[in-house]
């Protein structure tokens, strides 16, 4: 895996490309731990270039938001694959994760509250 | 029909591989019961699938490789439903201590058997001092 990260809009994108899971997690949990001891807060995670997501991928994922909650950022995430919106909601994580189908759709909404998903949109791509 | 390593026998639907308790066969493993799946018509059910064994192959390395570490899984594809057992020789554990509910939404665990629930459509777990077997079904999607 690698991850791609760069600054938009005052927001840091963070995209991993391959695959998260029980092998990768810890370079993922890197990059953001990375971000957060130069205090950048706010983070869009682009997930629309992974291929494979497992539990430990899932982990690292929500361990992110609870550093972002904790410190009061921004967090959203771009999915555009209605696969891995379907492991999201099998953990219920689509109830507290603000999710969005394209990176323009992330940067001018990501200030809403509580979990959010276009379901208009992945009903489409079903 | 699947590329099979020397720990793999196959004889047409039905194929088991054994693998060493670690890390890297989870990888391996998915690709195998991947192809599995696609290469026995079910193609629509194969990611589904190879994620409920990587879950039940990492639950394994994490609480119960077995003395002689290798975990072996029967993958057989039977009309509309693909059957997988993933079983271990390990030191098994208290199926009581399964959680029933959900895990904690953000909390650290259970989110592997969640995850195993969630996808199959069949899943018991049998487990004593001799071993644990996952055993999993999968059907075609109406």
């Amino acid at each position: 895996m690698e991850i791609q990260v760069e600054e938009k809009e005052g927001f840091h994108v963070v995209t991993p490309v391959g695959e998260l899971d029980v092998y990768t997690v810890p370079l993922f949990r890197k990059v953001i731990l990375k971000l957060e001891g130069e205090r950048r807060h706010d983070i869009i995670l682009d997930l629309t270039s992974l291929t494979f997501v497992d539990s430990s991928g899932l982990g690292s994922l929500i361990e992110t938001y609870q550093k972002s909650q904790s410190v009061h950022g921004e967090l959203a995430f771009v999915i555009d694959n209605p696969r891995l919106l379907k492991v999201l909601k099998l953990v219920d994580l689509d109830k507290v994760f603000k999710v969005y189908p394209n990176l323009g759709r992330a940067l001018q909404s990501v200030g809403i509250s509580g979990g959010y998903v276009d379901e208009e949109f992945f009903s489409d791509t079903k | 029909m699947a590329t099979l390593s020397s720990g793999a026998h196959s004889d047409g639907k039905h194929m088991d591989v054994e693998l060493p308790c670690s890390k890297k066969s989870v990888v391996r493993a998915r690709f195998k019961i991947k192809k599995f799946a696609d290469d026995h018509g079910f193609s629509a059910e194969s990611e589904d699938v190879a994620l409920a064994v990587v879950e039940a192959l990492k639950n394994v390395m994490q609480h119960a490789c077995p003395a002689d570490g290798m975990i072996r899984i029967d993958m057989k594809a039977n009309g509309d439903t693909l059957t997988l057992d993933v079983v271990d020789t390990g030191v098994g554990f208290d199926i009581e201590s399964l959680p029933i509910e959900p895990p904690e939404l953000l909390g650290n665990h259970g989110r592997g058997i969640q995850l195993i629930r969630g996808l199959m459509d069949e899943v018991s777990i049998v487990s004593d001092q001799e071993g644990t077997v996952v055993h999993m079904e999968k059907r075609h999607a109406p």
